[in-house]
């Protein structure tokens, strides 16, 4: 396969017969994936090796240089530190190593000499040996190799030369064979079709997924209706809707044409307060409308909501895509800097540069609208549904959004994959177009989930302790967009994913196995490879990275696992019940209006609509509700004095996380943005980077020293110091001795039980009135800390952190206790 | 930690405890000894609330108001000495509603206005209360650090002391001396009594120096470094004037500090001025050290003067208070340079800190030497000697090299004077711990203090409560007694040490911290400069922070378990072995358990 002196090697055209070979070696057992030293992924060829290339670490790999040996595939460009472990063969195979980047991700190739640098193209012939090869990604992450004197300068040129000649520039035809190269293997492919998928997130596929939803929220009068099962009502949208419970299907037929692509008002959440949160696209006002549809239009537009309904246009205040799409080029230009043009913004003119990319303005009119929609929740029992004209964009940013900040559950890694599969994978943002991975929609390209994303980390950042998910996850995600091999990312809507999956077989095995339904496996001989889902993170990051993915401290898991929808409303509410049934307010510009006409084909049936619904509407309504409005910009004291009483406080879980959003408050995602600049060093203690965190290491210690304990008196104190046989968990142990907070990274994982889980199994009990625990009081003061523990478990036991013992007798017992419960 | 009420509510969460109390109710401790006693009805025009009606109450320490509506919760609690300016506004007929009262002006970022009612002089009495106690020295009465009665466990005074400090360094060896020759400040008084010099220069090498120096203040050593050998020296300019004068002491002076370190080729000199202000310094028979000295290099590191600095604070004050810019906040906070000026005070002590790690000796200084090269070589240091990022050392660098070395607090601050315009004034040491401020966010497990002690310590600044930062230099401070008739801000800060320290610090020694000094990397210290916007959120003890105390608490318990179970049972095979246990002893250790129980005890 190989030929070539010792140190270059050329890659023939893998022949049929090869092939063969290789796969019967591996079905034997032997195979060994390793080419001198680099772990390749199945039919992965190496095309050259550098050695002795030093690669320049970030602040976060803790700074400094890496000695290994640099290694171009037709998949990636991969890195070897000098005396890296040698991998188990049989261990699953992993995408990228911590020092790889894939050649789909590489944007531009620089090399550096000793007085000059050049951008190297595949054409370009290079009239110097560089010393430095730079590589600019897509994903914005800059990687620095540089060649030793002893590095052969043949090698340097020509992997400089292969580098350039493999990334592509993308286009239709190079991603396919990227993922060709990537996934198509006939053992990856097997490998692929036998992995599991996620059974702890919910992926808003199934019918029975939205009624764990519902169930979860406790939308009791909501339903899931298949009328677009086969896509013929609308195409963008997903096979199953969540309509008021008294509609029926035929009714609804009738609504589809009246919306921008048959996007009519759905379901998307239930604030706990008893709010509804919907998303619609605008209305088609050239057809004919009869009595009927108006009728069913506010059936399906109140849901079940009898007051109040406020519609939220999400053009005005919003970016476009262009927008978005503009400052985000802008924003790039600026952190990456660039070392071919030698165009960096001078310091000085940083932040009025930063300023001028627009970028931070958009994030906080995102999470400005998010803010005003999350008030109006919070007021309870109204609808609120969100508007856009083809609702495929902002609308998926500021429905999720609104999720995160006021729903606990979306804060934990599970439940905001299983949002990004409801609000922009379902709901069919269209990923391939925005994302543009073939270059063959450049008018379409904008980056609106990455928009959202940082959206996200501010609030993460401004309230790290609410989430369970970290920064680390959020970055994983905006690398992974960048990558063309994801069926998350590639494709416009859940129609062209099942089309796609028709075609190449079912993958992901689901948990309950209707994979048999959709037909036979086929395995080897489609033409597009099996892409996997964005979710099966063990694909591409190792173990260690991805137990970065969640907090080593959990925050508040859900108190109660289903939002009953029936938490107490407090005395807003009742004023706003006095708007009269059925009014629909318009929100715009941070101003409602009564508008006289809000679907634009009244002219039909108008009377029948200003009968039923407009009698009780009058002016002093609208103050009610820009109340709720001012109440959010009043929220940040309250919500100050809420802070300032800390953990003792009660705080209640479903409160919105309201960002500030002033001008010193909205700050960049650095260890996104800024990770790869050249003159980025330091994000943190240089040396701790490479460290367990320091309550990590403390919890370990604490771990060793109950096991002493344990060891040292089995028989003075055999109940107060039980240790689990159990090998495998003995995180879990610790874990419920710390009153449900963890010590460890790992308890967070599903086997010991984290707040998805016991969703799962809540649900499959019964009914959430009878299952639910009675919704947690407001202000019952010490018996609950946001931080820690399911009240219920609180509440059984006396719980050993809020009454310290007096002396030290008295603490093993409460452990021990909490260890048998 | 209930022993005492909150004296100074610095934080959001403070006002609010303090509100809790109404203004009958409001403790005197013995901080405030002669309760001055102006009790009246006054509205507070709050920038963020509106008009406040409320109480004040003025005593010789403070001026204190609380909202006498419920519906506002409002408390202030001004220590006087963070007054820079009292003015009254409107006359006793002007027109329109709360036109009558008081604007005053604090140096600590932020302005009070009261309004009151017309009839009788009703501000006559407050005014003259905050006028006298505010600028004591303007009225000959002392500052009230002499006559705060406050007691402490622990005595901050004690904190710095030359010798030990120089021991520490490994001071006196072969090539450095310690001398006593400014024992009475005749070489120099604004230099502290003992001084490190090398150790071939004879005392009246010394004297001959100091007539080259400006106040004569000599080069000496600030820091040595343990394995290389190689020092900071810190000093004056030379007064080389207009007719460019030499002096061949100070030249065989500067070689032999050079060396005293045999790896030192080329002793380098940084200037921490811009270029052209070293030059123009001549005109006033200052300047620089020329080609003359020989096996030196002389590098400018542009940093401005103390009067730039003033006036981009002053700038930083109108776009942040009360309030903030939002459209163009970005470009109006450039506008101001201040974080450009603290990038280049940050980016001058990592050249100086580079250099010395690589085993060159470094000379530096400024004019004077008190203002920019207190910066920077303190900031060097703290690069440098892990020890300077404990709460102890921390306190020991300022001692040492802003205290001692005479960097002139009274002047900057002007503590207790009502010349509000002097331009002497000027916030060098808030630049300087907003640097290490920024130190603390790029390297957040590198230092053993949290960033209350930064802001206490920037409040302790002002507020004349304590000695520590009163009047010039040693010598001033000798002759007025400070030592034995005011309290050390230390003493305040040793003797509840855990709510000053960082959970997650990591002890690093013989570390090198090299921030990042680019526009990129620094922030605005929003949680100083902005904190009295009640927007900003105050950070509240992080979960990861609170879960760190218990895991410390539990293995104190599970420690003491240990030992008593092996005490009993000694025959025991188990050893309570490993590694990481031992290690348990820093003051961490213990303190924060103390912080545990206390957290428990309101359950």
């Amino acid at each position: 396969m190989l030929t070539g002196s010792r140190t270059t090697f050329k890659v023939r055209q893998m022949l049929p017969d090869i092939k063969e070979r290789m796969l019967s070696q591996s079905s034997i057992g032997a195979r060994s994936r390793d080419v001198f030293g680099l772990r390749c992924l199945p039919g992965e060829c190496v095309l050259q090796r550098t050695v002795m290339v030093r690669k320049k670490l970030t602040a976060r790999e803790g700074r400094g240089w890496l000695s290994g040996t640099l290694f171009c595939t037709h998949f990636r460009v991969a890195f070897v530190p000098q005396d890296s472990p040698k991998a188990d063969d049989n261990a699953d195979p992993i995408l990228l190593g911590d020092h790889d980047i894939a050649l789909a991700s590489i944007e531009k190739v620089v090399a550096v000499g000793p007085n000059r640098t050049k951008l190297v193209t595949p054409n370009s012939s290079l009239k110097f040996t560089p010393e430095e090869l730079v590589l600019y990604c897509r994903d914005m992450r800059v990687m620095c190799f540089l060649f030793d004197r002893l590095t052969p300068d043949a090698q340097v040129i020509e992997i400089t030369y292969t580098i350039a000649k493999t990334y592509q520039p993308l286009k239709p035809g190079s991603v396919l064979a990227f993922q060709n190269a990537a996934l198509g293997s006939v053992e990856m492919k097997q490998f692929l079709s036998n992995r599991r998928r996620d059974s702890h997130m919910n992926w808003f596929e199934s019918a029975s997924d939205w009624e764990q939803e519902l169930e979860r929220c406790g939308a009791t009068s909501w339903r899931v209706s298949s009328v677009n099962d086969r896509f013929e009502m609308s195409n963008s949208l997903s096979k199953f809707i969540v309509v008021p419970q008294k509609v029926l299907d035929t009714e609804l037929k009738k609504s589809f044409a009246h919306f921008n692509e048959g996007r009519i008002p759905r379901w998307c959440w239930r604030h706990p307060r008893g709010s509804d949160l919907l998303r619609m696209s605008s209305f088609q006002n050239n057809i004919y409308h009869e009595k009927d549809d108006i009728r069913n239009l506010e059936m399906v537009l109140f849901g079940c909501q009898s007051s109040l309904c406020v519609v939220v246009e999400l053009g005005d205040e919003l970016p476009s895509p262009a927008d978005i799409q503009l400052a985000h080029s802008r924003l790039r230009a600026l952190c990456l800097g660039d070392i071919s043009s030698s165009v960096s913004v001078p310091d000085d003119k940083w932040l009025s540069t930063l300023e001028g990319t627009h970028w931070l303005d958009y994030i906080r009119s995102c999470l400005r609208k998010a803010s005003e929609v999350s008030c109006l929740l919070r007021s309870g029992h109204l609808t609120v549904a969100l508007q856009e004209v083809e609702d495929r964009d902002m609308s998926c940013v500021v429905s999720s959004l609104v999720q995160v900040m006021c729903d606990p559950h979306y804060r934990t890694q599970q439940g905001f994959q299983g949002l990004v599969q409801k609000e922009w994978v379902m709901a069919g943002h269209r990923f391939y177009s925005r994302i543009n991975y073939h270059r063959e929609s450049d008018k379409e390209e904008s980056p609106v989930f990455l928009l959202f994303l940082d959206c996200v980390w501010h609030l993460w950042f401004q309230f790290p302790s609410r989430f369970q998910l970290t920064d680390d996850f959020l970055l994983a995600l905006h690398d992974s967009v960048h990558l063309p091999l994801f069926s998350t990312f590639l494709s416009n809507c859940q129609r062209e994913r099942c089309k796609r999956s028709q075609n190449v077989g079912q993958l992901y095995t689901p948990v309950n196995g209707w994979r048999d339904m959709l037909g036979p496996d086929s395995s080897s001989d489609t033409s597009d490879p099996p892409l996997p889902p964005v979710w099966d993170w063990a694909l591409q990051y190792s173990r260690e990275r991805r137990d970065g993915f969640v907090q080593p401290v959990a925050p508040t898991p859900p108190l109660q696992p289903l939002l009953n929808g029936n938490l107490n409303t407090n005395l807003d509410t009742h004023r706003l019940a006095d708007a009269g049934p059925g009014s629909v307010f318009l929100l715009s510009r941070g101003a409602f209006t009564c508008p006289a006409n809000l679907p634009p084909w009244r002219s039909g049936g108008s009377g029948a609509y200003r009968k039923s619904h407009r009698r009780a509407l009058s002016c002093e309504n609208v103050p009610g509700l820009e109340r709720l409005l001012k109440a959010w910009a009043l929220t940040e004291l309250p919500q100050n004095t809420a802070a300032a009483s800390g953990p003792k406080g009660p705080l209640d879980p479903y409160e919105p996380l309201l960002p500030l959003l002033m001008g010193p408050c909205m700050s960049l995602w650095r260890e996104c943005y800024l990770r790869g600049a050249l003159h980025a060093q330091a994000f943190s203690h240089p040396v701790s980077a490479n460290r367990p965190h320091p309550v990590d290491r403390l919890a370990q210690e604490v771990q060793q020293l109950r096991d002493q304990l344990a060891q040292l008196s089995p028989r003075a104190a055999p109940d107060t110091l039980t240790v689990t046989p159990d090998p495998r968990r003995p995180d879990t142990n610790l874990n419920q001795s710390a009153n449900n907070s963890t010590f460890l990274y790992s308890a967070l994982r599903p086997k010991s039980t984290p707040p998805p889980t016991s969703t799962n199994q809540h649900t499959s009990r019964g009914p959430p009135s009878a299952s639910a625990p009675p919704p947690r009081p407001t202000r019952d003061g010490p018996k609950h800390s946001f931080l820690f523990g399911h009240s219920a478990v609180a509440e059984t036991r006396s719980d050993p952190r809020y009454h310290p013992p007096p002396g030290a007798t008295k603490l093993p017992k409460s452990n021990g206790s909490s260890l048998t419960s | 930690m209930t022993s005492k009420p909150v004296l100074i509510s610095q934080t959001a969460e403070a006002t609010h405890r303090a509100m809790a109390s109404p203004v009958s109710e409001y403790h005197s401790s013995s901080l405030d000894s002669r309760i001055a006693s102006v009790d009246q009805e006054i509205i507070y025009m709050c920038p963020f609330n509106g008009a406040v009606k409320g109480k004040v109450l003025i005593t010789n320490y403070r001026l204190y108001f609380k909202s006498s509506d419920a519906d506002v919760p409002l408390a202030l609690d001004v220590p006087l000495g963070v007054i820079s300016r009292v003015e009254k506004m409107g006359g006793a007929s002007s027109r329109g509603e709360n036109s009558y009262g008081l604007d005053i002006t604090c140096k600590d970022m932020r302005n009070l206005r009261f309004a009151l009612k017309q009839e009788g002089h009703s501000r006559r009495g407050i005014f003259e209360m905050i006028f006298r106690y505010a600028f004591p020295l303007s009225h000959s009465l002392p500052l009230f650090a002499y006559v705060n009665q406050e007691k402490y466990t622990d005595n901050g005074w004690l904190v710095y002391k030359a010798m030990e400090e120089f021991r520490r360094q490994g001071l006196p060896n072969n090539k450095w001396r310690i001398t006593f020759i400014n024992k009475s400040y005749d070489l120099c008084d604004t230099y502290p009594t003992v001084l490190a010099v090398p150790f071939k220069c004879k005392e009246d090498d010394l004297r001959r120096v100091a007539t080259f120096r400006s106040r004569g203040r000599i080069p000496v050593l600030s820091w040595i470094h343990r394995e290389n050998q190689a020092v900071i020296v810190r000093c004056s300019q030379p007064l080389v004037g207009m007719s460019g004068k030499r002096n061949k002491d100070d030249e065989r002076y500067l070689d032999l500090i050079r060396e005293a370190n045999d790896t030192t080729k080329k002793l380098t000199i940084y200037d921490a001025r811009p270029n052209v202000n070293a030059v123009a310094n001549k005109a006033t028979g200052g300047g620089y050290e020329g080609d003359e000295y020989l096996n030196a290099e002389l590098v400018f590191l542009d940093i401005q003067n103390i009067h730039v600095m003033r006036e981009s604070l002053k700038k930083l004050k109108d776009i942040v208070y009360p309030n903030v810019e939002e459209s163009h906040w970005l470009s109006s906070l450039e506008s101001t340079h201040w974080l450009e000026h603290i990038k280049l005070v940050l980016s001058g002590a990592i050249q100086v800190a580079d250099k010395v790690s690589s085993g060159n000796s470094v000379l530096v200084h400024c004019s004077d030497g008190w203002d920019r090269t207190a910066q920077l070589t303190s900031l060097a240091m703290l690069m440098l000697d892990s020890h300077y990022r404990t709460l102890r050392g921390f306190q020991v660098l300022i001692e040492k090299e802003w205290i001692s070395f005479g960097h002139k607090f009274a002047s900057r601050i002007g503590h207790g004077d009502k010349n509000h315009a002097d331009q002497d004034r000027s916030p060098i040491f808030v630049q300087f711990i907003d640097c290490v401020w920024q130190m603390t966010k790029q390297f957040p497990t590198a230092f053993e203090f949290n960033e209350h002690l930064l802001l206490t310590i920037l409040d302790h600044l002002d507020s004349c409560r304590f000695g520590t930062f009163l009047y010039n230099c040693e010598s001033i401070r000798d002759q007025q007694e400070l030592r034995s008739k005011t309290v050390s801000l230390w003493s305040l800060v040793n003797s509840k040490m855990d709510i000053y320290l960082n959970p997650f610090y990591t002890p690093e020694s013989g570390q090198v911290l090299y921030p990042v000094a680019s526009m990129r990397h620094l922030e605005l210290w929003v949680t100083y400069y902005i904190r009295w916007n009640p927007r900003i959120r105050h950070q509240q003890q992080s979960p990861v922070e609170q879960r760190y105390k218990e895991l410390l608490a539990l293995r104190e318990e599970y420690l003491k378990k240990l030992e008593q179970l092996q005490l009993s049972d000694s025959s025991s095979p188990y050893q309570l072995a490993n590694s990481t246990t031992p290690n348990t002893t820093s003051s961490t250790a213990s303190t924060p358990s103390q912080q545990y129980t206390h957290l428990q005890t309101p359950f």
